[in-house]
């Protein structure tokens, strides 16, 4: 492996490196300069891509649709501009049949431009059943501490298939909202370990929110994107029903414990401590997943 | 025979134990007396140690000293290495102080520098540890010393663990000079696994109700290394380790100095250093060291305290790490910076500010910290006489006079040119030099390292080997060739910047064979505490606050 | 935020570049994206554009731009800058990051 890790690379470098070389093609890109009116008229700094990179690429030869979030852009947060660029890259994705992925990094709507940005969220969300609908695979890579909550939470659940690596963090409420509207005592925000346990994308893998459990590195998302970019999941009344079950199933066991280690243990993973420290796939062999 | 003076030192410590009476039985005392004990024990004029480091704290016995009043302690001459608690704040607010002698007030620092504002802050001078630990032989032996221990015997004798620290330089002096030495201990036990403190030497044990305070100091994220401080990193290896062929050092508790140690597994190894460089230290059981010491690249580290969580991985790693007979981590606060002062290739480590001298500080005139170690190591310990090949080769560079020592330490300070929110490090004039902190010291400006003792300033724009330079005009120039677009650097005259290149005294980073372009968080050995953990083969046991599994 | 353009003294761009243009860099908290374009002119100046959210440091970009255009031949290129209060160490490293990337390419 090149040593480089997945999650601290910029959004246009992790494209770059899951791309086939010199594949990716930028639409909307930064000379154009399509930034956001309300951020400059607040006086916050702009950038070029508005939070987001959108365009097409090659992976191992086949063509796909790809974004990826910037996540240290006000948090990756969806604006009008942004949240533009991702309804209409699943909308071409819908319209060529073509793949899409999304490689997630935010933590919802942008306050500073809401009602738009909760639109744009709705909108994708519906390209995406779209794709599926026509079953063009959609596919949500979560792989940084910003991870995928808010809006975005929702909307890569509604993908195919996610991938998570153990920084990766998939929820609707961050944990800071959590503490605040159930008390510290219920949820507390500052204690790490509890919350990448509730929300990482260990915790996820086990419970089968995640599809894919890899290490932190572009060439393990590759190869998982690989083995995905060709297979699209059902939606329709069985599927959803089969899902409400299962949650209902995980309440029924799990909703009475504040214990996550209850949580591993239940499903499948008999040395926690050893687990804690493993990643990717060997995470994935020390547990019975979906037991 | 028993002279007079010593007679009636005697007497009166004897005295005081008697006031104690019935509150303790025999050295042991509860909780609830503390406050009482304390005013029996303590007397006005008395010198009173309060132990308490960078790390350690006797927080216990600190507070119930802030519970009582002037009325039941005054004039007390206060003598302390590090003023870190509210507590010690308090003693100053009620008026018990008459003077205070001390090295550092880090997280106080604001609070201070409102006492000094008050004029209730009667400072006597601050210090570096070793010095202050010096003049507790001589001129500041205290009278009453207040200290912490995790561990007592029903005896009274005391286990240090892995913050012994300061407490045998502050348990020798008051015992040997019929002082009262009063220590709070975690728990008491019937077997202790090593004796650090004979029973001999200690007077009074109290079981504190909770854990005495520790801090963990040298705890830095790799996640938090920037792309800049590989670059200044990379520098520093090839433009000092490199070239000196550094063997004993001590690094200070930056992150500069944590990416260094990062890059010796990793870059340094594709230099071929291993087993050229840095082989001894003198410094804490830092956890960024572990993928070095697990590479091979360590002899040794002796430390002046332990850190938390490092507990179980010195013991596993005794070959290299200092141990007791027990198998757990030994530090000592003052024989460290003994090692430091005198044994060592090279100090390196950060600072706030530094003037166009050279001259480095962390005071300002709404923080006053102090110092602790740093002087001491960072300084050209004149009695040396042991060659060393760094030594000797700083020292030819240096070009040493008739009368000078052949040989110099590498004192080297290592900054980005400006701090976070743009703040410039390189000034004029430093802050400390302000006339009220000056006032308030005596006239002595707190500088924190000298820039005659530096030999050398890192920055990301390049070297400036300051001993090299000939004249206080010349080491002003490489300042400034060195201080980026800070008002100091710009101030460079271009011609100056490129006849001092073309002397070496200024280097740029291509200059030493680093390009800046490879510099990246990649060439770090690991990324995230995680994966500190992971090369300690899960030894390492992180802080919680930095535990994300 | 302050705004501010100014053109430095460059010797031109080698005629053949590797695209276009090239960005470096992330608008975030401390840190500030760079926008390098060939095909600008006059050939013989390093025209800047720069946004920052913290006022009062022009000198500095100023000097830190001028040498970047001294020492690069960078003559006919436009650079745009969005800063989020970036350490002037970080406007070097970035401009030479989106330098490489248009010059050489993304290898």
């Amino acid at each position: 492996m090149s040593g480089v890790l997945f999650h601290e690379q910029t959004a246009r470098q992790r494209i770059a490196a899951l791309a086939d070389a010199g594949s990716f093609v930028e639409l909307l890109a930064p000379p154009e300069r399509i930034t956001s009116p309300y951020l400059a008229q607040l006086g916050i700094p702009v950038s070029f891509d508005d939070g987001i990179v959108i365009g097409h690429a090659k992976i191992g030869g086949k063509k796909v649709y790809l974004a990826a979030q910037v996540g240290q852009f006000v948090g990756g947060a969806v604006g009008e501009i942004h949240g533009a660029k991702l309804t209409g890259l699943f909308k071409a994705a819908a319209r060529d049949r073509v793949p899409c992925i999304l490689l997630v990094e935010s933590g919802g709507v942008r306050l500073h431009e809401g009602s738009a940005g909760e639109i744009a969220i709705a909108e994708t969300m519906r390209a995406i059943f779209e794709c599926r609908a026509l079953k063009v695979p959609t596919i949500a890579v979560i792989a940084t501490d910003i991870g995928a909550y808010g809006g975005i939470g929702i909307l890569s659940t509604c993908c195919d298939h996610r991938i998570m690596t153990e920084h990766g963090r998939l929820g609707i409420s961050g944990p800071i909202v959590i503490e605040k509207w159930m008390g510290k005592k219920a949820y507390n925000s500052a204690d790490r370990a509890l919350v990448w346990k509730t929300s990482g994308g260990k915790t996820k893998y086990l419970l089968g929110d995640a599809d894919a459990l890899v290490h932190d590195a572009p060439e393990a998302v590759r190869d998982a994107l690989t083995k995905l970019i060709g297979k699209s999941k059902p939606v329709n009344l069985g599927s959803v029903k089969a899902r409400q079950k299962e949650l209902q199933n995980r309440l029924k066991r799990f909703g009475a414990t504040d214990d996550p280690n209850v949580v591993w243990k239940g499903m499948g993973v008999r040395n926690i401590e050893a687990a804690s420290l493993a990643s990717g796939p060997e995470f994935a062999a020390l547990a019975k997943r979906g037991k | 025979m028993i002279t007079a003076k010593s007679a009636t030192r005697r007497q009166n410590k004897a005295q005081r134990i008697e006031r104690v009476g019935k509150l303790a039985r025999g050295k042991f005392v509860s909780p609830d007396k503390v406050p009482e004990i304390l005013r029996r024990i303590i007397e006005p004029g008395d010198i009173l140690c309060l132990e308490g480091d960078n790390q350690k704290q006797a927080d216990f016995l600190a507070n119930q000293l802030a519970t009582l009043e002037k009325k039941d302690l005054r004039d007390i001459h206060l003598v302390m290495s590090c003023i870190t608690l509210p507590a010690h704040i308090e003693l100053f607010k009620k008026g018990m102080i008459k003077q205070v002698d001390f090295c550092y007030a880090g997280p106080q620092g604001g609070a201070v520098a409102d006492l000094v504002k008050a004029k209730k802050f009667p400072v006597g001078a601050i210090h570096t540890y070793n010095e202050l630990y010096a003049r507790y032989y001589i001129d500041l032996t205290p009278r009453v010393a207040l200290i912490a221990a995790p561990k007592a015997d029903r005896k009274g004798n005391l286990f240090l663990a892995a913050n012994t620290e300061e407490t045998p330089a502050i348990v020798e002096p008051t015992a040997f000079s019929d002082g009262i030495v009063f220590a709070q201990v975690n728990e008491i036990v019937d077997k202790l696994p090593r004796i650090d403190i004979p029973a001999d030497q200690v007077d009074l044990v109290v079981e504190a109700p909770y854990p005495m305070h520790l801090q963990a100091l040298f705890t830095r994220d790799p996640a938090a290394i920037t792309d800049v401080q590989v670059l200044m990193a990379m520098v520093a290896l090839r433009g000092i380790y490199e070239k000196y062929e550094v063997q004993s050092l001590n690094h200070g508790v930056g992150f500069n100095t944590a990416a260094i140690e990062l890059l010796l597994p990793t870059y340094g190894e594709r230099l071929g250093l291993k087993g050229k460089i840095c082989k001894y230290w003198m410094v804490n059981p830092l956890p960024t060291l572990i993928p070095a010491i697990e590479s091979g690249w360590v002899e040794s580290v002796f430390a002046v305290g332990g850190e938390v969580g490092m507990e179980r991985y010195t013991a596993a790693r005794s070959d290299v790490f200092f141990t007791g007979r027990d198998g757990s981590f030994h530090s000592n606060r003052a024989m460290g910076q003994l090692a430091g002062h005198y044994a060592i290739d090279m100090f390196i480590g950060a600072s706030l500010q530094i003037d166009i001298n050279g001259n480095s500080s962390t005071v300002s005139k709404n923080r006053i910290t102090g110092f602790g170690g740093a002087p001491n190591m960072g300084c050209q310990p004149t009695g040396r006489r042991h060659p060393t090949k760094a030594w000797l080769k700083a020292g030819a560079e240096a070009n040493p006079g008739p009368g000078s020592p052949p040989g110099r330490k590498l004192v080297v300070q290592m900054v980005e040119t400006f701090q976070a929110g743009r703040v410039p490090t390189f000034v004029e004039e430093l802050d400390a030099s302000d006339p009220s902190i000056r006032k308030a010291l005596h006239g002595v400006t707190p500088v924190m390292i000298y820039g005659d003792d530096v030999t050398h300033i890192v920055t990301e724009e390049g070297i400036a080997n300051l001993a090299a330079c000939r004249s206080v005009a010349e080491r002003q120039a490489a300042i400034r060739a060195v201080a980026g677009y800070t008002p100091v650097g710009l101030k460079r005259k271009k011609r100056e910047t490129e006849d001092l290149r073309a002397r070496g005294i200024v280097q740029l980073p291509e200059d030493v064979g680093v390009r800046p372009s490879e510099a990246s968080r990649s060439l770090l050995a690991t990324q995230d505490i995680k994966g500190l953990v992971r090369w300690s083969n899960g030894l390492y046991d992180p802080p919680s606050q930095f535990v994300d599994w | 935020m302050e705004k501010f353009t100014k053109a430095f003294p460059s010797k031109p761009l080698p005629t053949k570049t590797a695209k276009p243009w090239a960005l470096a860099g992330v608008v975030g908290s401390g840190n500030l994206e760079v926008l390098l374009e060939s095909g600008g002119r006059p050939k013989d100046a390093m025209e800047c554009h720069v946004e920052t959210s913290i006022p009062g440091y022009k000198a500095s970009w100023l000097a830190a731009l001028a040498d970047f255009a001294h020492h690069y031949p960078a003559g006919g290129t436009k650079v745009t800058i969005n800063d989020q209060g970036a350490p002037p160490v970080l406007v070097t490293l970035r401009l030479r990051q989106a330098y490489d990337h248009l010059t050489k390419g993304d290898k």
